[in-house]
């Protein structure tokens, strides 16, 4: 696998002539998982869209490669970069294999017919993400976290390079969330898919990402490891929120713990009870 | 545990037979397409032997034959073929696009547009024949501009596009009621035609235009057919699988628009057809491959099946906009109760 470069360099963006994105830079480091987290409205998912070319930008380029997506041919871009969006609809009665055959069509030529390469990568994409025996079901018949994997499946039949996902979790339950996101490492893990999402859970953020940006007000406010990014001092810049870090026993990844108002033990009990 | 050559193979099995369903219904519309048109042809008022029409159409001359069918049965089915072709086609291009069964032309103006502009020529310019179609149809693709411009506010919702269209509808509805009421009587009754869609007089002449419009705007349609697929995905993940949304729609719409248009021009806007074939359709194949074909051919089914019941099945005689809509009333009230509650999609 060829690990493509994706970069954004001082990218402006947004609906209609407001800014929401103002002159950031983002370098996506290849082959790793990146996650992006920030408060509502701080720009995550214009940052995404950006990515993606859904947006176009009024300032800055996104860059692939090098090369600005918005001079490239959308199929051509769509066979490296892939996207999840927040809401993808699945037509009524659609069966599991269709809806991700769907994901061939950057693939596939004006004329040319389905090959036996489409197949195999609508194959692969239900064996990865393990509904094979789904395969014939109805779509709007699955679980929500069985259709979430689907349609992580479709992406992958799309086979790009470069994986966005945004708020793949949303909806689910945690057994869920879990589940979709140990999927997403296992795939980053076996095929170097360059991994970018965005996810509201903090600490589910500083799990999975290799890579972790904090946005705040349409910029970057920090990135890096997530022990790095997940401070005390991040979550009040960015969140404006007091909270306590600790360190996740089993992934010795930092977890945050909110500090609100209420429901406050006092001071003894919690020396006590720190380790 | 599956092996992934069995998985290949379920994959393989489970794709042809989605496809060899599509093929059967296809092949099964066409049969029953095919078989009411015969019917309109062979029986009417009176039965005429398949043998002599096979003759006429040969180009023999057959006495009565020659008038019956070749004057009044076969313009009749031509016509009623190509426009419920041109209504189921353009309709359901009009579905998928904007994901919403209720965004089908004639529920969002575009046929009242031309039914409006239509009258208007008539009663008010006195015009006739060719000249009022033309102004139906640049009057269907203004509305449709009008309408599209209204609603579109960093890019166009369905939603919105549907409700502008419903208001947009509802104008042009009272300005038709206000021109018909102002027309001197024997305007009347050329006007009424726009109203409901009728094939009364029907004329192989007018068969060509439509049939140039059909081959040409539903060429383009079935060019576009993938891209348009990919729009049931949403307009996000659409544009994530390398699909140029925003041209896609333009030339969607246009094609759709100009094949609405043309039939309405040749026999009014035939009430419901547009609306009521995607739907039927979707039922029908189960929705996997493309809705396009299998539409038109509903749509035509439905144009010709309406025009003979209204004709000959019912107690007196009606004209086909008469009995689609009666058919297609029910399924609107159905389907806006259907959709408030599931929010569902084409």
């Amino acid at each position: 696998m060829t690990a493509h470069s994706l970069s954004v360099s001082r990218l402006s963006a947004g609906y209609s002539d407001a800014d929401i994105l103002q002159g950031l830079d983002l370098a996506v480091p290849p082959g790793r998982i990146t996650v992006i987290v920030g408060a509502n409205a701080c720009g995550k998912s214009t940052l995404l869209r950006a990515m993606s070319r859904l947006l176009s930008p009024h300032k800055g380029e996104v860059l692939l490669d090098g090369k600005s997506i918005h001079r490239m041919a959308p199929k051509e871009l769509a066979r490296t970069l892939g996207l999840l969006p927040q809401s993808p609809i699945a037509p009524e009665g659609i069966t599991v294999a269709d809806l991700v055959g769907r994901g061939r069509h950057p693939h596939q030529g004006l004329f040319s017919r389905w090959t036996s390469q489409d197949d195999e990568a609508v194959a692969d994409a239900l064996t990865a993400t393990r509904i094979v025996d789904l395969a014939e079901r109805p779509v709007d018949e699955l679980s929500g976290g069985q259709r979430q994997r689907v349609w992580i499946a479709m992406a992958l039949a799309q086979q790009t390079d470069i994986l966005l996902l945004d708020e793949p979790t949303t909806f689910l339950d945690i057994s869920h969330q879990v589940e979709v996101l140990d999927l997403l490492t296992d795939l980053n893990h076996a095929r170097g898919t360059t991994v970018v999402m965005v996810l509201h859970d903090l600490n589910l953020a500083a799990r999975y990402a290799d890579h972790l940006v904090a946005m705040t007000q349409g910029r970057i406010h920090v990135s890096g490891r997530p022990e790095e990014v997940l401070t005390q001092e991040t979550v009040r810049q960015v969140f404006g929120l007091e909270s306590r870090i600790v360190i996740d026993p089993t992934s010795g990844r930092p977890i945050m713990l909110p500090i609100g108002r209420h429901r406050m033990a006092d001071n003894s009990q919690i020396k006590e009870m720190q380790p | 545990m599956t092996t992934v050559s069995s998985t290949l193979g379920r994959i393989v099995d489970g794709r042809q037979r989605r496809k060899s369903r599509w093929l059967f219904v296809i092949a099964v519309l066409l049969v029953l397409a095919a078989a009411i048109f015969a019917l309109t042809l062979v029986l009417g008022q009176s039965f005429t032997p398949p043998g002599d029409i096979l003759r006429m159409l040969l180009g023999e001359t057959v006495p009565g034959t020659s008038f019956t069918v070749g004057q009044l049965r076969l313009p009749r089915a031509v016509l009623a073929a190509l426009a419920g072709l041109s209504f189921g086609m353009g309709g359901v291009a009009f579905q998928i696009m904007l994901r919403n069964p209720l965004a089908s032309p004639d529920i969002i103006g575009i046929s009242s547009g031309a039914s409006a502009a239509a009258v208007f020529a008539i009663v008010v310019l006195s015009m006739n024949g060719p000249a009022v179609s033309v102004v139906a149809v640049v009057a269907g693709l203004g509305v449709a501009l009008m309408v599209y411009g209204l609603s579109f506010r960093n890019g166009v919702a369905g939603t919105r596009l549907i409700l502008v269209g419903i208001g947009v509808s509802a104008m042009l509805e009272s300005f038709i009621a206000y021109i018909l009421s102002q027309a001197p009587a024997w305007s009347l009754q050329e006007a009424m035609r726009w109203l409901t869609g009728s094939l009364n007089g029907a004329q192989l002449g007018q068969a060509l235009p439509l049939l140039v419009a059909l081959a040409l705007f539903g060429g383009l349609l079935l060019h576009k057919a993938r891209d348009l697929d990919a729009l049931r995905l949403g307009d996000d993940m659409a544009a994530a699988l390398g699909v140029r949304v925003g041209q896609t729609r333009v030339v969607v719409m246009i094609a759709a628009v100009g094949m609405i248009a043309s039939a309405t021009a040749a026999t009014g806007p035939i009430a419901f057809v547009a609306f009521l074939s995607g739907p039927i359709a979707a039922r029908i194949v189960g929705n996997s491959g493309s809705l396009l074909l299998p539409s038109a051919l509903v749509g035509a089914v439905l144009v010709l099946a309406g025009d003979y019941a209204g004709q000959f099945l019912l107690p007196s005689r009606y004209p086909v906009g008469v009995v689609t809509g009666a058919l297609g009333a029910p399924y609107l009230i159905f389907l806006i109760i259907r959709v408030n509650r599931s929010g569902g999609s084409l």
